[in-house]
């Protein structure tokens, strides 16, 4: 899982407002879901990207509008340096073809009604260049073999797969048109503990066997830290932090991201007497109204005047300007500092905790 | 002991045969306790709280053995009338979805002033006033006024303090919390794990927490029972679980769950999945999916041998695999 400098995907400004309207015969727009509101980042070719945020912070609107599932409102989306959100017809279809989506509930993704070897297949019936129509049946079988089902399973039917093997299937539809880019939205969180392991396994497996590159998309931040060289935690629609993942785990400066990860329960009783919690008051506005300055204001501790009045932009804080060490790296705060929250090796002693 | 299951078994009728969701569990929970029990879907962990509770589906489910004491009575040979009784006074329960627990149309406030007018005979009135301050104890901002909304209007954390604020109402010495915080997002999982907990030592209540998530397991327990295809597989005090388990199931559980704190390559998966409950193997009902398995456990059903002092493991092998925690 070796990244190289090799940017596949450049997404810039990306934005995507809901208009929401009232009057039924002369509509109007009286204001917008801002789902996402300027996100940008990249996606190096054999690289693993976690987006990780809380609902309603835009992270799934995000991965609609990379599989052009979605049109943004503004922004633009590189794929090896073609904007593919202005593209149509035959050459946004060819451009679909490398980008394929996993999503998250195996029980509603699957046609109850179609056999796992129609559901796999399916894609070709839309790219036909993909696989010769004599040749579809001798490739999802491979297909099934590859994420590790009994290739015999072809003519059975969505129901009589346990979770497990239901996400596989979805796997297996991902690869069917060997796509560079895998979108996966929570792909492992309807699953039970035992079963997330082995389909975590099977991504990273398929990531070093097919070079694919991964934007991994979800809310537990235990999973995203397993397989994600870099990450990027969202905020109310925008990217908060962002960093390799030993920077964002053991070195965050954005007091949301510290907030996250000391919040995430670890499965160590030793843990809970030397570890620091931050506990957020209150909930995350809604994003029709999003606050001034930096959006994150109304539940940070830290919160002052500025904070209102000027938005913080995405960049290493000036503090660490000159610095090299793991602390400078892109955070949208403007009172970043280091602060460790996941409990090392050594236990060590902290200041008091903001309450 | 508060509440004591003695060898409880649920059966389920299906339209594929008999399902044994609940094959003979045995646990108690002191007074300012906290047991979690541990399991994934279909290991029996809710179809056992809701037996306890009186709230199982019958038919198709039906209990076929065992006994359930709470605080010496034993629940099962009660009338209806007196179980309604304890229900909500004597045990409560908090669901994971509020938002189809709660009654969509009806106020909050109402629905908290219910559990007084009905238990407790109180005005309407007085009734409302109590809702009030079970709303401000949970920690509802602005509760004088939001008791009258609808539970629609309150966001996820705030329906799950309802809930918690409507099993608190009438102090209960129970508190069952099915998987409270599993809907909910990290921050404000932290939130209301931690009011839980508050509330729990100022009432000292006894707390049995049902989860599939290790990590709140360890925040909050003081003695853990794994529940496996409707069996407790292994019983202990948190710490020594965590530090070495002592059933193969457990041990892969741990071992399965990536880490905040590690960055790890390979996860260890339990290899295929959990049984059928109308199929449930013969012996040890783990053996298809265990390292450790051999001819004795194809045959011979493990008893819960006792490990140590407090702790136990339905385990043939379980010397060996509380040995081997570096494989």
């Amino acid at each position: 899982m070796t990244a190289t400098t090799e940017p596949i995907l450049e997404v810039s400004g990306l934005v995507k407002h809901y208009p929401l309207t009232r009057g039924v015969l002369f509509k109007r727009q009286v204001g917008a879901v801002r789902a996402v509101d300027g996100v940008d980042f990249t996606l190096g070719t054999g690289e693993t990207l976690g987006i990780v945020g809380e609902s309603g912070c835009g992270k799934s609107t995000v991965a609609k509008l990379l599989c052009n599932l979605e049109r943004p409102t503004a922004g633009s989306i590189r794929f090896k340096g073609e904007d593919i959100t202005r593209l149509s017809g035959r050459a946004l279809k060819a451009v679909r073809r490398n980008i394929q989506m996993v999503f998250q509930d195996p029980y509603t993704s699957l046609n109850p009604r179609m056999t796992v070897g129609d559901i796999v297949g399916e894609p070709y019936d839309i790219h036909p260049e993909a696989a010769p129509k004599g040749d579809r049946r001798r490739r999802v079988r491979e297909l099934l073999d590859v994420v590790g089902l009994d290739p015999d399973y072809v003519n059975r039917y969505p129901h009589q797969f346990s979770g497990g093997q239901r996400q596989r299937i979805g796997i297996a539809r991902g690869l069917a048109l060997r796509p560079e880019i895998i979108v996966a939205d929570e792909p492992v969180s309807a699953l039970d503990v035992s079963v997330q392991a082995q389909v975590i396994n099977l991504l990273a497996r398929l990531q070093s066997e097919f070079g694919l590159s991964y934007v991994f998309i979800a809310h537990d931040l235990s999973i995203v830290r397993h397989i994600s060289d870099r990450v990027a935690v969202m905020y109310l629609g925008r990217i908060v932090e962002t960093g390799r993942d030993t920077e964002i785990y053991d070195h965050p400066t954005h007091p949301y991201t510290q907030a996250l990860l000391s919040a995430v329960p670890v499965p160590d009783p030793a843990a809970r007497e030397h570890r620091e919690r931050i506990i957020l008051t209150g909930d995350v506005p809604s994003p029709t109204d999003i606050p001034s300055g930096c959006r994150f204001r109304t539940r940070c501790w830290k919160a002052q005047e500025r904070c209102a009045r000027e938005v913080p932009a995405l960049a290493v804080p000036a503090a660490f300007h000159d610095t090299s060490g793991p602390a400078a790296h892109a955070s949208a705060c403007h009172f970043a500092e280091e602060r460790q929250v996941v409990p090392p090796e050594e236990p060590q002693l902290h200041g008091n905790g903001p309450g | 002991m508060l509440l004591d299951v003695r060898d409880l078994r649920v059966e389920f009728r299906t339209r594929d045969g008999v399902a044994y969701a609940v094959n003979g569990v045995s646990y108690g929970v002191d007074a300012g306790e906290t047991l979690a029990v541990l399991g994934e879907s279909g290991s029996g962990k809710s179809v056992t709280a809701q037996a306890v509770m009186g709230i199982l589906d019958t038919p198709p489910g039906r209990i076929t053995g065992g006994r359930i004491l709470f605080r010496g009575r034993d629940l099962l040979t009660l009338k209806e009338e007196e179980r309604r009784r304890i229900r909500g006074a004597g045990m409560a329960m908090i669901f994971q979805d509020a938002l189809s627990a709660l009654n969509p149309v009806m106020t909050v406030g109402d629905q908290l002033g219910e559990m007084f007018v009905v238990h407790r005979g109180m005005s309407r009135k007085d009734a409302r006033a109590r809702a009030v301050e079970l709303m401000d104890r949970v920690r509802i901002p602005a509760a004088a006024q939001r008791v009258r909304d609808y539970p629609h209007q309150f966001s996820g954390g705030m329906r799950q303090r309802i809930m918690i604020a409507m099993a608190l109402a009438l102090e209960p010495a129970l508190i069952i919390a099915d998987e409270p915080t599993t809907a909910l997002d990290v921050t404000v999982q932290a939130q209301v794990m931690d009011l839980l907990a508050e509330l729990q030592r100022e009432y000292r209540m006894a707390l049995i927490l049902i989860t599939h998530d290790l990590g709140v397991v360890a925040d909050v327990a003081d003695r853990i029972a794994v529940m496996y295809a409707g069996r407790i597989v292994e019983s202990a005090p948190v710490h020594d679980i965590y530090r070495a388990p002592a059933h193969p199931y457990t041990r892969g559980l741990l071992d399965s769950v990536p880490r905040l704190d590690q960055k790890g390559r390979q996860l260890y998966a339990i290899s295929g999945l959990p049984p059928n409950l109308t199929r449930i193997p013969p012996g040890c009902s783990f053996h298809p999916r265990c390292p450790l398995a051999r001819d004795v456990c194809r045959t011979d059903d493990p008893p819960l041998y006792g490990v140590d002092d407090g702790r136990s493991s339905a385990c043939h092998f379980w010397r060996e695999c509380l040995h081997d925690r570096d494989h």
